[in-house]
Formats: structure tokens, sequence, C-alpha cells
């Protein structure tokens, strides 16, 4: 007996392919653990139930006919609520959305279904993503599954909270300033942020297009593996997707780990809760006993960092709700808004200032930062998981500064532009939390490879809600 | 000129065409300059030369694939 919640999408397609299991099965039985879910987090936006029967059904007959179809061919998946998809209006959600059903999709979303997935299901974000805790004053906040007093973690909340109950497999999400690896990290699963330009962002909503990523949240490693492998690569509707060959991620799954070398600045870890300290030297520990060698590791000056990638975010956030703001500013929820307004603020001097540094303090960050390793780890979030109560902040002063703490240890990496893989730290019947593993550019097969092994030791878990 | 920009006024004058309470304005004020010090420090030791387009090149050079 096959336990469809527990599986892999690179083993549910399998399952499909060899008749195992038909997408019609697999389809029903994430249906009904999406709508449990949801019960318990409110992850879904939309629930498109009939659609997804109908597209499953489609690829059985396909099947039954002898067609080969993708790498994904009937699997069904869902996806956080800001991508286009033909003849759909995405919510991003927010009040305000998009006036006109999209003509075409997203590209991420276009490469999934040529590759056979399916999408079952909308799913939760922060307004317009950006919000980093799951809070969203316009549908009502999202909920952990593990807590339902506690945060999600976003934007990409939805995705995050459905992969977590087994719902989905894996799932789309974005990151601007922490949007993927701060749900994986409060939900207990793992997030691929790959490089910036790795993956196209054509069709999806923009927030700033500067620091915008889209990645995956998934429970396996190899689902991150596979789900990159299909979205990534240059594409004509965005001139940032570069050209640089996408390697076989799956295939390099198994490449070794041993004697890659790793640090922690301990001088930037002690700025995080004494818990989360540990946390992160059990981590470690886990990555040494994979062979991994320890070395020395420092980001010279972090608060800069933090600061050039607000004056990169901030007014172009600004910029893009511009129209918006100015028409229909009482349809935002406080915190956005309060948020959007800041931009304006910031002199375009400024913005351009940290545009104009950002390629030289990245070349500076792998000379310095990178110089006698290949991995920095650092946590996700500050602190331990968070209460909703204590982030239900509205838009009132303390905007800048809670939120500033909830993405301390993930808004600067967004600057450099490097990739970065979450991982579940051991949650030891504990709330979860998480480590980020950063990478130099386009070295996500490394990535992956490291995640892979460090998922034997600690092995993917679910939040049952069935 | 960089100083109306650091101390928020001229960014503010785009501010102040929007419907934000003096009390919020402020806050937005006072975290654009907090970041506008930074951008001042980090301009000084800034090259003529340095580009937008220079994060893409050293992005695809150092790749590690």
């Amino acid at each position: 007996m096959i336990d469809l919640a527990e599986l892999s999408a690179l083993r549910l397609a399998a399952a499909i392919r060899e008749g195992k299991v038909s997408s019609l099965e697999a389809t029903e039985a994430a249906l009904e653990r999406l709508r449990a879910a949801d019960a318990r987090t409110g992850c879904v936006i939309a629930l498109e139930a009939d659609e997804a029967r109908a597209a499953a059904k489609a690829a059985d007959a396909a099947r039954a006919k002898g067609e080969s179809g993708g790498a994904l061919a009937g699997v069904p998946l869902a996806h956080k609520d800001m991508f286009d998809r033909r003849g759909k209006v995405a919510s991003w959600g927010a009040k305000i959305r998009a006036d006109r059903a999209a003509a075409e999709d997203a590209t991420a979303i276009a490469r999934l279904k040529a590759a056979g997935a399916l999408q079952i299901a909308a799913l939760h974000l922060a307004e317009f993503a950006y919000g980093p805790t799951g809070h969203n004053y316009v549908l009502g906040h999202a909920r952990n599954p593990w807590d339902p007093s506690r945060i999600t973690g976003g934007s990409s909340s939805g995705t995050a909270a459905a992969v977590a109950c087994g719902a989905i497999a894996a799932g789309l999400g974005s990151d601007t300033g922490g949007s993927l690896r701060l749900p994986a990290a409060c939900c207990g699963i793992v997030s691929l942020k790959p490089t910036w330009g790795r993956v196209s962002r054509a069709g999806a909503m923009p927030l700033s297009p500067s620091l915008d990523t889209i990645g995956v949240l998934a429970r396996h490693v190899e689902d991150l593996a596979l789900m990159l492998r299909l979205i990534a690569g240059p594409d004509a509707r965005d001139p940032a997707a570069v050209a640089l060959p996408v390697a076989d991620y799956v295939a390099r799954l198994d490449d070794p780990v041993s004697g890659v070398r790793f640090g922690i600045d301990e001088a930037l870890l002690a700025d995080a809760h004494p818990g989360v300290q540990s946390k992160v030297e059990e981590a470690a520990g886990i990555l040494g006993a994979l062979g991994m060698v320890r070395g020395p590791c420092r980001f010279a000056d972090w608060q800069t960092l933090d600061h050039l990638v607000q004056l990169v975010q901030l007014p172009e956030a600004s910029a893009a709700h511009a129209a918006f703001l100015h028409t229909r500013a009482d349809d935002y929820g406080p915190q956005v808004r309060a948020r959007v307004e800041v931009g304006h603020c910031i002199g375009a001097v400024d913005h351009l200032t940290a545009l104009r540094a950002r390629g030289g303090v990245l070349q500076r960050v792998l000379a310095e930062t990178f110089r006698d390793i290949d991995i920095a780890v650092l946590p996700v979030l500050a602190d331990p998981l968070p209460r909703l109560a204590d982030l239900d902040i509205g838009g009132g002063a303390r905007v800048q500064s809670a939120m500033g703490r909830v993405v301390a240890y993930t808004r600067p990496i967004n600057y450099l532009g490097l990739p970065t893989l979450s991982l579940p730290v051991p949650r030891g019947g504990g709330l979860p939390n998480g480590v980020q593993l950063i990478a130099r550019p386009f070295a996500e097969a490394r990535l992956l490879a490291i995640g892979r092994a460090y998922q034997r030791l600690v092995p993917p878990e679910i939040a049952h809600v069935l | 000129m960089a100083d109306a920009t650091h101390d928020g006024a001229t960014a503010a004058d785009a501010a102040a065409r929007l419907d934000v309470p003096p009390e919020r304005l402020a806050l937005a004020r006072q975290h654009a300059a907090l970041l506008g010090k930074t951008a001042a420090r980090v301009a000084v030791g800034l090259p003529l030369t340095a580009d937008v387009d220079d994060f893409r090149r050293v992005l695809t050079r150092e790749a590690q694939p």
C-alpha cells in the first residue's frame, strides 16, 4: 500500500508512470489532504477540484494510450497564488488584483505544465508577497501546521503549510527578502532560493525586480532538484534569466559532499536567540558527520548589506505600487500600506548607489567571506518560532523593527543574489526551525547534494492533518 | 543636493503627495534617513565607473555550476 502523502513528487511520478497508482487517485487524495490542511492552516485561496480531476483523467488517459508524458506527468501540485495562468486572475494575496485574466502562463508554470504537472489549487501568500510572517490583513492570516498559534512564515505561506501537511509534495514560491526560506524553516520543510537570474520571473507578480527570485518548497530535496531542473534556464520573456547551462540536478544529487568546506560567522550567530544558536550548531554537527569540514567565515559588514538591500527593495516595491497607492490606498492592508509608503521617502541617488555598489560588494564577499569555505551557514530565523499574536502589529510604529528582526538573517542574502538552501533543524519533538546554506553563484547542484545527504540523517516529516 | 536627499526632504516631496498621516510619514522619513547615511558612506568609496550591471557580470563570471 503506497502512502501517497509520504511520497516525493519524483517518486509519485514514477508510481503513476508504472501504473501503481493513477493520477486521479493521487489527485483525489491530495484534494482531501489539502481540504484538511486548509481547515488547520488557512493555506488555500482557491481549490480547483473539478479542473484538477479533469486534468488527472486526461493524464491517465494519455498514459493508457502509451504516451510517455513528462517528468511530473499526472502529479498534483499547487503554488503560491502570484503566477499568471492563462484565463485566470491571480489574487496576489490582495484585495487589489489584476484587472483582467492572464493571456498566458507564467514561464515557471508553463514549464511545470509541459512536464505534465497538475495544479490543484492556488495557495495563500502575504498580501502582494510583501510580508515575512504569513500575516495577511486582507485574506486572513496563515497558521502553522505544527502549532496553529504560531506563524507559517511568509510570504510563501500557503505552499509551505500545504507541503508540510503532506497535501502536496512540492510547490512554487518566491523570495525577495526571505519568502522561501522563512516559511520553509517555520513549517519544517526544505526550500531552494536559486541564484538570482537562474529562473525566469516572467508572469510572476513583481515586488522588487532586482531581488525577486522564483524557487521551490518541498519536503524532499530531490523534488527541489527535479523542479529546479524543469523551471531553470533562459527565457526571452525575462532578460534577467541567464543563459548558463542548466545542470541535471537530479543526476547530481549523489555528488560527494565529504570535504566540502563550510563556515559559520560566529559573531553574526551571536545575535540570534540562544536556542537558535544551539540548533545551528546541531545542524553544523550533522554537516560534520557527513564529512564536511568547518572553516572560518566572516561577513565583513552585515548591517551595511541589510541597509543596501532595503535601499533596493523599498523604492522598487513603492514604484511597483505607486498607481495603486495613489488610487486605491484604502484597499491595502495596514502593514503593506505602511511598507510601500516608506520607499517614497528614499531618494533616487541612494537607490542607485545601492544598485551600483552591488557588483563590487558581491565580489568582495566572494573573495573574503568565501575565501576558505564553499558554504556559509546561518540561521533562517533569529528567534524560536514566533506566535501569530506577537507579530500581529498591523502597520504600527514597530513595523520596520519587528519585520527587520524576522528577516535579519535572510534579507541581506538577496542583495548578494546567492543560491541558498533552507533545511529544517532536527525538531526533537519541538517546534520547527531552520538553517540556510549559502553557496557561490550557480552552485545549486552542490547545495542540493548536501541537502540530500543531510536528509539521510534528518528525514522529512509530515504534520499530519488526517 | 546630497544633503537634501539625506535629510529626506527631496524624496519626502514624493511621499507628501500620498495620503500619509504625519506620524507615519515621520517614521518613514526617519527610516529613509538612516538608510541614506549608509548610502552616503558607500557612495564615497564607489568608483565613478561603478555600474548597475556590474552585479550580473560578477554573478556570471563567478558561476560555479
